[in-house]
């Protein structure tokens, strides 16, 4: 399979040069690939070697496209839309931690809105970034990082650290809050104050466009926007659209303007409130129901009596 | 640091009755402590005795100094380049389930060789070595939460 860089096909040129006034610092440098493996693995290559913030790697095809957890991403020709952005939300001139956890729900919210500029079709979120049509998937982000921030060191030497210091769990039962989810992780607010040192988050998303010939696994689970709309849609102006709508919400990030970002994601994330949910856990499977999200994007889930705030791991929804 | 290196560390440590002893050299610290003197101590009292072995790597290249050191009767603690979680999140060894692990106890590492996966926000951060060197321990099982400040490997730095 050949990775080969060409030009721009020219309505692409066209749709971003009519977008050009909103796209802020992103796409200054567009690469086109007919054919890749991955958007997310030519863009971290890019950036790897020097190339800079904003810089956008689009595919007509991914031969080995993938999401979270290296789950397939289904990437035909000319069936949708494969992109991936280099950003640097760590220079965010507020509170940079908040801004790198918000970054995906940011561009969960800014691909619904690119697809309801584009289409006039809504979609919901699911949280944290996934684009539905009913329990259908349109769009789904992968959001990749190489996370450099040195921890300060906080051994303690003395009397008790003889085990702390370096037992095979040494942190987990003591230090974790009782409210630890397990499979889905609670949050911690320490995070703040860390020096820190992320660099470059490569943004990578992929819209079902064309109507294809899903394999089984994902025929009733997967929808594109010309299934749900019944004409054709223009992937050119659709790929501005999204730059825009991308260019807009991580300008609200870098700028500390997290109540934006976390109003419209909500008004577009229903299941995040009042949806059955399970997670796993060291500890067994939990369960719950979502009781919306909180200011840094953690997803929040009655469970058992208390409120479970949960950041990562597999989540279910019933 | 080979070896000899911490055998006359060792040595040192027991012949001049030091309780504790800390030396930093090529971004490796070695920590030694006896339990001989900190047992006298209540807060050490109350505690299960510290047992080395678990500390160490299993089969590697310190595990002399354990059996050394238990033959002295002074049990010794010894530390290693500590990389710990930049972030709450959830850890994965893999790329991929199923795919082979990162690393492996025993692999030699490069610096900014990718060490894990910790995904937080489905963001997924790649950690990955300060240095070069070889992975002695891993602390933490793939797919498991992970705190922030949390041990995650122990790299015993070239």
């Amino acid at each position: 399979m050949t990775t080969r860089q060409r030009e721009l096909p020219p309505e692409f040129v066209e749709a971003l040069d009519h977008a050009r006034a909103r796209l802020g610092g992103l796409a200054s440098d567009v690469r086109f690939f007919p054919s890749t493996g991955s958007t997310n693995d030519i863009a971290a290559a890019l950036a790897a070697a020097g190339g800079h913030e904003g810089t956008v790697v689009v595919a007509d095809e991914q031969t080995a496209g993938r999401g979270r957890r290296g789950r397939t991403w289904f990437s035909p020709p000319a069936s949708g839309l494969y992109v991936s952005v280099v950003l640097v939300p760590a220079r965010a001139k507020v509170t940079p931690d908040r801004a790198i956890g918000l970054l995906t729900l940011a561009a969960g919210v800014a691909l619904a809105e690119a697809v309801e500029h584009a289409t006039g079709l809504t979609t919901d979120i699911k949280w944290p970034n996934d684009l539905l049509i009913g329990r259908r998937k349109l769009a789904g982000i992968l959001a990749e990082a190489v996370d450099r921030r040195p921890v300060p060191d906080t051994r303690e030497r003395h009397g008790a650290s003889a085990s702390a210091s370096g037992s095979p769990e040494p942190l987990r039962g003591t230090d974790v809050p009782s409210n630890s989810g397990g499979g889905g992780v609670p949050d911690a607010s320490e995070m703040d104050g860390a020096p820190r040192e992320i660099g470059n988050v490569i943004l990578g998303y992929g819209i079902n466009v064309g109507a294809m010939s899903y394999p089984p696994a994902l025929a009733g689970r997967a929808t594109s926007l010309e299934t749900e709309l019944g004409r054709p849609i223009d992937r050119a102006l659709l790929f501005a659209e999204t730059l825009a709508s991308l260019a807009s919400r991580y300008d609200d990030l870098l700028a500390g303007r997290f109540d934006a970002i976390l109003d419209q994601w909500r008004e577009r994330g229903p299941s995040s409130i009042g949806a059955r949910v399970a997670w796993d856990t060291p500890s067994g499977r939990r369960s719950g129901v979502t009781a919306g999200i909180d200011e840094r994007g953690a997803l929040l889930v009655q469970a058992g009596g208390q409120v479970e705030r949960i950041v990562s791991g597999e989540i279910t929804w019933l | 640091m080979d070896l000899d290196h911490l055998r006359q560390i060792l040595a040192l440590v027991q012949e001049h009755e030091l309780s504790e002893f800390e030396i930093e050299q090529d971004g490796l610290r070695l920590f030694v402590r006896k339990h001989g003197v900190a047992h006298h101590a209540p807060a050490a009292a109350s505690l299960p005795a510290a047992v080395p072995a678990a500390l160490l790597p299993p089969g590697g290249a310190v595990a002399p100094v354990a059996a050394a050191s238990a033959v002295e009767a002074a049990d010794t603690e010894i530390e290693l380049a500590i990389v710990k979680s930049p972030i709450v999140g959830t850890f994965y060894r893999s790329p991929e389930p199923g795919a082979p692990a990162f690393v492996e106890v025993g692999s030699a590492v490069k610096k900014r060789q990718v060490l894990c996966i910790i995904e937080a926000m489905k963001l997924m951060n790649e950690i990955d070595s300060e240095y070069d060197g070889e992975v002695v321990n891993i602390y933490v099982e793939s797919g498991q939460p992970v705190q922030y400040g949390e041990r995650l490997f122990a790299i015993r730095a070239k």
